[in-house]
């Protein structure tokens, strides 16, 4: 009886190992999508629209998409770079391009044969963020850069003309700050948000081999920036919650008309849409280098866990996300196309009636630098600055000591 | 000796391995396993991405930890927020206990009332408490507006010190309901005839309270010392909502910190560094706390 019973077993379990082995009912491929398009805005319902015209028109390929808020979809992949839990593509910030190749996690994208037919369709600027070394490691998604909102009703009030060069910026930001108005907010102190400054002064972060920081985070120009905007925060006409954690966040101070100065990327619009702010918006004021904003945006990228099939499935899925029509229906819910066609449509135009002046403002963004470090790099430049900003330690102290601390790190 | 072994062996019940054969698996796994990785992490060069190379750093994890001014400032910070919290906690817990101990009607009102902070979510009052601190807040309207005793709002989570007092006051008042839980139950398993005797030999009601309701809830007391001991320690959401480590990294505490270190910048052997100091620190604290309870028993 007993033998019975363990035959019986055996030829249970094998009939079931093969029937496992074999179940290739169809060669369809899946593929794991990770991405942080937001929910509120109706991206998702756009991105569920767009894969199923692409699985239609793919009938091998199911794409399983999943969404993440900016921190998880990072720490994921951190995680999933040790447990090897990764998705087959990603749509993420532009900065995670670097910090996810120092994982050594990334699929250089442009293996890909057709990978140059595809850039030719994209803004160059955009895709820059990609290159590291000779390689791609991804291919633009979607662009943005910042641009200078104001709030024209206090600007009204105070009777403060939109400013024309950087001095005036800084001039306006004063004039309009008059408790509990203050006159400008940056909720953050890294290159994103002082960048922009720096650089339309002429001034830089880094070398331009990007091995070095003394001589450029701690040079004059960004000394005299950073003291501008010390002298702005001692006089209330700059806040922001990392420099004060108690200051209002910036879209909580934008609707209560705290805020009317703030250089900010397209959502500034859709939350002062909702918020009922009448606001404008300009490219950078120019400084005496002209007005160079920061790039923005997000990057698809692909990961060396995914096998053959998984990542030219995956890249085809690329290749439909950055074609025109889908970037014109991402555009339609607030994301900017990288798509050159897509960038002259006339639907998106009428959606997007800042889009000239954005587009204005690409021509002269600059990328922030390619490296692997460049989290930690801006860690140490947000806290430095703020440090300086908040008047801890004078400019030139807390710069220098920047410099010293990114030149250390990039010696490592 | 050998024939002690035996028979415990002999009588061993191997049944009760069913019985705990599953917990150990889940405290091994989930519990020893990690720990003993952290070590291992601490002296390596911890490199989390796919197939890379981890390089043996010895002790330098250790020298950069002891040499960063800002693991300093996570610590002392961690260190205030424990030495404040913890006695007042406890103290204040201990007398709305005995208050409560001592009433008939409403105490369950009472009970309920002081212990809704502790199943509140750490998230909803932290924002709570960001809203009342923060510049435009609900404090700031009040001394500001109300009470007109200041000029300019105050920067209550601007600030090292003031940021971190929030963050006191919010364990403390989030502590509370805890410790009365605890000690409570403790109060009420002191045998009556003990009171009833101190009363028949004159003893006035401090003279109890020394003499009697403490020493007997010795225990309880030494359990939540060292509970909210490790509690302080592990303090993350208050720091994290309030004032997310700003400005400059002032305001973090040594989780918030860890954090920071292990998911921001990736410095795996810094953060396990970091934690095994911790480790060691908290379990010296709790030896001292330990042994310095038991004296006290003996005397």
């Amino acid at each position: 009886m007993k033998r019975k019973i363990i035959a019986f077993t055996l030829f249970f379990t094998m009939i079931i190992l093969i029937a496992g082995c074999s179940n290739k009912e169809s060669e369809k491929v899946t593929i794991e999508f990770w991405h942080n398009y937001s929910a509120s805005d109706g991206q998702i319902e756009v991105l569920e629209n767009l894969i199923d015209e692409f699985e239609a028109d793919n009938t091998n390929i199911k794409v399983n998409q999943v969404y993440m808020e900016w921190g998880s979809l990072k720490s994921s992949v951190v995680l999933g770079s040790s447990t090897g839990i990764l998705p087959d593509v990603l749509r993420g910030d532009i900065a995670f391009v670097p910090q996810f190749q120092s994982l050594n996690v990334l699929e250089p994208m442009s293996n890909f044969d057709d990978y140059d037919l595809q850039t030719e369709k994209v803004l160059a600027a955009p895709n820059s963020s990609n290159k590291m070394g000779d390689d791609f490691y991804g291919i633009a998604a979607n662009t943005n850069t910042k641009i200078l909102f104001y709030n024209k009703t206090l600007l009204n009030d105070a009777n403060v003309d939109v400013p024309e060069s950087l001095d005036e910026l800084w001039d306006a930001a004063s004039e309009l700050s008059n408790p509990p108005v203050v006159g400008m907010v940056e909720p953050w102190t890294g290159i994103w948000n002082i960048g922009p400054y720096i650089w339309s002064e002429g001034g830089d972060v880094l070398s331009p081999d990007n091995t070095t920081a003394d001589g450029y985070i701690n040079s004059q120009i960004v000394i005299d920036v950073t003291q501008k905007l010390a002298d702005l925060y001692a006089a209330n006409a700059l806040g922001g919650p990392s420099m004060d954690p108690g200051a209002i966040g910036d879209t909580d101070g934008w609707a209560a008309g705290t805020y009317a100065l703030q250089l900010d990327g397209p959502w500034r619009e859709n939350a002062n849409i909702a918020a009922g702010v009448d606001y404008g918006a300009i490219p950078l004021p120019p400084g005496s280098n002209g007005s160079i904003s920061v790039l923005g945006g997000e990057n698809f990228m692909q990961f060396k866990t995914s096998d053959e099939a998984h990542k030219n499935a995956s890249w085809e899925f690329v290749k439909f996300m950055t074609s025109k029509h889908a970037q014109v229906e991402m555009a339609k819910v607030g994301q900017m196309p990288v798509n050159i066609e897509a960038l002259s449509d006339s639907e998106v135009l009428e959606i997007m009636p800042l889009l000239p002046v954005f587009k204005e403002a690409l021509l002269t963004a600059k990328a922030r630098p390619v490296i692997s470090q460049w989290s930690e790099v801006e860690d140490i430049i947000a806290s430095k600055v703020a440090e300086a900003i908040t008047g801890q330690k004078s400019v030139k102290v807390a710069l220098d000591q920047a410099a010293a601390e990114i030149d250390e790190l990039l010696s490592n | 000796m050998k024939g002690f072994l035996r028979n415990s062996i002999k009588k061993f019940d191997w049944r009760m391995l069913v019985i705990f054969l599953p917990g150990m698996m889940y405290v091994s796994i989930f519990t020893f396993y990690p720990i003993i990785k952290m070590i291992v992490m601490s002296f390596y060069d911890w490199k989390i991405g796919f197939q890379q190379i981890s390089p043996f750093v010895g002790l330098d994890n250790y020298k950069t930890v002891f040499a960063d001014p800002r693991a300093g400032i996570s610590l002392v910070n961690t260190v205030v927020y424990a030495v404040v919290t913890v006695p007042l906690q406890m103290v204040l817990g201990l007398l709305i206990a005995v208050l409560i101990n001592g009433i008939t009607k409403f105490s369950v009102s009472f009970r309920l009332a002081y212990y809704l902070p502790v199943i509140t979510s750490w998230v909803v009052v932290a924002l709570l408490f960001r809203y009342i601190f923060s510049n435009n807040g609900l404090l700031n309207y009040f001394l500001l507006d109300i009470l007109k005793i200041v000029d300019e709002p105050v920067g209550w989570l601007s600030t090292r010190w003031s940021a971190i007092f929030a963050a006191i006051l919010l364990g403390i008042w989030k502590g509370i309901g805890w410790n009365m839980i605890i000690f409570l139950a403790a109060l009420q398993a002191v045998p009556k005839e003990y009171y009833e005797a101190a009363d028949i030999d004159g003893a006035n009601r401090r003279q109890k309270f020394y003499k009697i309701t403490l020493p007997s809830i010795r225990g309880s007391i030494v359990f939540a010392l060292i509970m909210l001991i490790i509690g302080a320690f592990n303090t993350y959401t208050p720091i994290a909502i309030l004032t997310g480590g700003n400005p400059s990294h002032q305001t973090e505490v040594v989780l918030t910190w860890m954090y920071f270190q292990t998911f921001g910048a990736l410095n795996m052997g810094y953060s396990a560094a970091l934690s095994v100091i911790i480790t060691m620190l908290i379990t010296i604290i709790t030896i001292i706390v330990f042994s310095v309870s038991a004296r006290g028993k003996e005397a």
